[in-house]
């Protein structure tokens, strides 16, 4: 036993020399780094990075699948080698993979692709790195202008629409249609449909970018034709993530309603309006053109439908693009803004606004950091800008877009620049109680889709109460929930 | 641990003093050496058990966000009156009950019946290949499991549609209908642990005595007498142990409904379990998810103590 003890004892006390001789080192090398005009000065290292980004996300994916460049680029310009790794995680889960890690103030993933409603949750918290004096330091990054300023209030700012900057765009995205461009140029088709209803069956880009709801359910309504597999829309209902959210709220931005005053922070008398309950109930009457099962249908699901030829047209992100146009598809797919509505005597078409945006872990040592800040400024060099792009991703930074014949690289890119405006798109709330009321609505939202709830107008008077709630208790909002809230109830 | 080398000792000769290892090390008895040995595992324990459920208790006073820098804050029993007036989770309580109830009491029928069958059938051919195919579902990771039967009840390509079809029924949206989810996941898990429920079936029914078997048959007993007098007395202490174990696997059922449903449609089946890991998880509310799960905890507890109380209560009976 004793010499049990003893050799206990002395490991431990090697433990913990080696540790304090780690720890001495540690900090000689971090000397060592000394500032060479404000830069840790890494010549001659290798800096090991690590990449968080979205599971199956293609243009996530593109950030690690193009350090190969950037390695190239940071040995010649700065003299260190950086190598990358990825990790990633379905959208579902992503938030917590990155938020657990952050929690312990781990450094585990360097650079985070984050989602942009996540800013303020992040940024609350302490976890992520305020990018302003970076940005304003940094020659790239500071003469780099964005396509729109929702770039800026959706990927960058919290609180929203203030100057402080959390993030930068690694890509934009907006929630676009897809249309089977082979069956509504078919003659017969044509033909057919302008018997029917009455009018031509739009098959370019200017007429769908006019097109009204009434007549798009029309269009799906044509092509819902159950003998021959083939339905008229596919189109998010899932309850998983902001999946039905996603897709709901174009048709309550399009037909004059709001989501929330950011400015009040009032959700109650915003959100559970009339005009929001009809919105709602326009969305889940296109589920008579779905195919089977669509209720449960995501972002994966909606591209198989449209893959495999079961719908003539899908809401979809353009950033799925490259995934929604398959080789055998080339050629005989459109994409297009979303339909609108007419409010008012004016046509309003006001879509979904996805993209992610560059996070930096703010526990970060020196040299991961700096290496973090080298990746942020070579990613908006125009010719990494371009690169992207042509690989598949959606650049936000202005000269890019205004490129010449950038419309023509993807067959999305057109809507995408179309609806990635502050007029044709808006994000939503970037509080951090955000995964609480997105949580709650989904959960609301996916009980009137599927049938569990009947009326519209209810099932938006309780999401709003408990969203006035949930900013109330958290002290965003001052103001209270309303006074009958226990007696509101989803039927 | 003390009794059990107290009752070596007294077989091994009773009045012998502590034994001692061969190198004759007096202070080094085998209760000692016993004592030694536990110690791994009790710290083992206490750092991964005893200590988060007592942080976990605590942390059930306080609010304490992890998306909030602030530092938690004591808010006593806060989170267990927001929790008592919050009708989401007291629906997910009902949801999960009657999940628990209907999954525990169709799994217990059909494994006792099918037990039953097996267990008269020794020199069936093929009944070890039978036992072995039902056993299958078992094995299979509930994960496994939903992902299969999420492709079964898809409503466009699924088996489970096709095999409707051909029969001249209309397309079933099993996972998506309001009314249907619920039935659907119950029916998957039916599959995955009836054939548990077989295994303590047999088992309850080989801990019954041959001689007293016999007895009954040479008394011509009727057979449910048979299955009253005898077998039940003698399995019903396996049989209860299933019986608990299902229940609290039951209760705490998170990966199929979450796989094949996330809960929905709507809430239809969001059971307590998935309130608790979008409340953790999803939200970072570390306080009030702790407190919801201490009351998850107790209510497993409270199970467990119901079907002892019973086993227990009966005995006490049969005393008297």
């Amino acid at each position: 036993m004793k010499r049990l003890l003893k050799v206990l004892s002395v490991s431990l006390v090697s433990l913990l020399v080696v540790a304090a001789f780690s720890f001495a080192g540690g900090s000689k090398e971090a000397a060592a780094m000394t500032s060479q005009g404000g830069r840790v000065d890494l010549q001659g290292k290798t800096i090991h990075m690590t990449i968080l980004g979205i599971g199956g996300w293609i243009p996530s994916r593109l950030g690690v699948e193009m350090a190969p460049i950037f390695q190239k680029y940071a040995k010649e310009k700065y003299g260190y080698n950086a190598e990358f790794s990825y990790q990633d995680a379905p959208f579902t889960s992503l938030y917590q993979k990155a938020a657990t890690s952050l929690a312990t103030h781990s450094q585990e993933f360097n650079i985070i692709i984050s989602d942009s409603q996540w800013l303020g949750a992040l940024s609350n918290a302490g976890w992520i790195l305020k990018l302003n004096s970076l940005i304003e330091g940094n020659p790239t990054l500071s003469k780099t202008q964005w396509w729109d300023p929702i770039v800026q209030e959706s990927y960058q700012s919290y609180p929203d629409y203030s100057n402080e900057l959390w993030g930068l765009p690694q890509e934009g995205d907006v929630l676009v249609l897809y249309v089977r461009k082979d069956l509504v140029d078919n003659p017969t088709n044509q033909k057919n449909f302008k018997a029917q209803y009455g009018f031509d069956l739009p098959s370019t880009f200017e007429e769908y970018s006019h097109l009204t709801m009434d007549k798009y359910i029309d269009i799906c309504k044509f092509f819902t034709r159950p003998a021959d597999g083939l339905y008229g829309v596919a189109i998010q209902y899932s309850k998983e993530y902001d999946y039905m959210t996603g897709s709901l709220y174009p048709f309550i931005w399009s037909s004059g309603g709001q989501i929330w005053d950011y400015k009040t922070n009032a959700v109650w008398g915003v959100l559970n309006t009339d005009s929001n309950a009809k919105a709602l109930e326009t969305d889940v009457s296109l589920l008579k053109y779905a195919p089977p099962g669509d209720v449960d249908y995501g972002i994966g699901q909606v591209l198989d439908a449209f893959t495999q030829g079961k719908v003539a047209t899908a809401w979809q992100w353009a950033a799925e693009g490259s995934g929604m146009i398959t080789p055998q598809l080339e050629g005989k797919v459109l994409v297009v803004p979303l339909p609108g509505f007419m409010v008012n005597g004016k046509f309003m078409q006001v879509s979904s606004l996805g993209g992610q945006p560059w996070v930096l872990n703010k526990f970060n040592d020196p040299a991961h950091m700096q290496v973090a800040k080298d990746f942020m400024a070579w990613w908006y060099l125009p010719q990494t800008q371009m690169e992207f792009v042509k690989q598949g991703g959606n650049s936000v930074v202005k000269d890019v877009l205004d490129s010449p014949g950038f419309d023509n690289i993807h067959p999305w890119l057109r809507a995408y620049k179309y609806e990635l405006t502050t007029e044709h798109s808006r994000d939503f709330w970037h509080v951090p109680q955000y995964a609480q009321m997105l949580a709650l609505q989904q959960e609301y939202f996916t009980g009137y889709a599927s049938g569990a709830y009947h009326d519209a107008k209810s099932v938006l008077d309780y999401i709003a109460a408990q969203q006035q709630k949930i900013l109330y208790d958290a002290g965003i909002s001052k103001i209270p929930p309303p006074t009958n809230i226990a007696n509101i109830v989803a039927h | 641990m003390m009794d059990v080398l107290e009752v070596n000792e007294r077989a091994a000769g009773g009045k012998r003093g502590p034994q001692t290892f061969r190198s004759g090390h007096p202070r080094l008895s085998t209760q000692n050496v016993a004592r030694l040995l536990i110690v791994p595992v009790m710290l083992f324990f206490v750092v991964w058990n005893v200590i988060p459920v007592l942080w976990m208790v605590g942390l059930g006073f306080y609010q304490y966000s992890l998306t909030n820098p602030t530092p938690p804050k004591f808010v006593g029993l806060h989170n267990y009156l927001s929790l008592a007036n919050d009708a989401g989770v007291w629906w997910s309580f009902g949801r999960t009950l009657l999940f628990v109830i209907l999954s525990v009491g169709i799994e217990t029928a059909l494994g006792a019946a099918l037990a039953f069958v097996f267990w008269g059938s020794v020199r069936l051919p093929g009944r070890r290949l039978a036992l072995t195919l039902l056993f299958a579902p078992m094995v299979l990771t509930p994960v496994a499991a939903g992902t299969f039967f999420k492709l079964i009840y898809d409503p466009t390509f699924g088996v489970a549609n096709y095999i409707i079809q051909v029969l001249g029924g209309p397309k079933v949206d099993f996972l998506g209908d309001a009314h249907l989810a619920f039935l659907s996941i119950l029916l998957v898990d039916i599959w995955m642990w009836t054939p548990f429920m077989i295994l303590i079936g047999l088992a309850a029914l080989g801990s019954v005595p041959t001689a007293e078997l016999e007895a009954a048959r040479v008394d011509r007993l009727p057979f449910h007498r048979t299955v009253a007098h005898v077998i039940w007395e003698h399995g019903k202490f396996v049989l209860i142990l299933g019986i608990i174990l299902r229940t609290i696997e039951s209760f705490k059922i998170m990966d199929l409904p979450y796989l094949m449903t996330s809960g929905g449609p709507g809430n239809k089946t969001e059971f307590i379990a998935i309130t608790l890991y979008r409340d953790a998880f999803n939200n970072f509310m570390m306080g009030k998810s702790s407190a919801l799960a201490l009351i998850t905890l107790m209510t497993a507890i409270a199970f467990t103590s119901i079907f002892l109380y019973v086993l227990h209560y009966q005995r006490e009976r049969k005393t008297i």
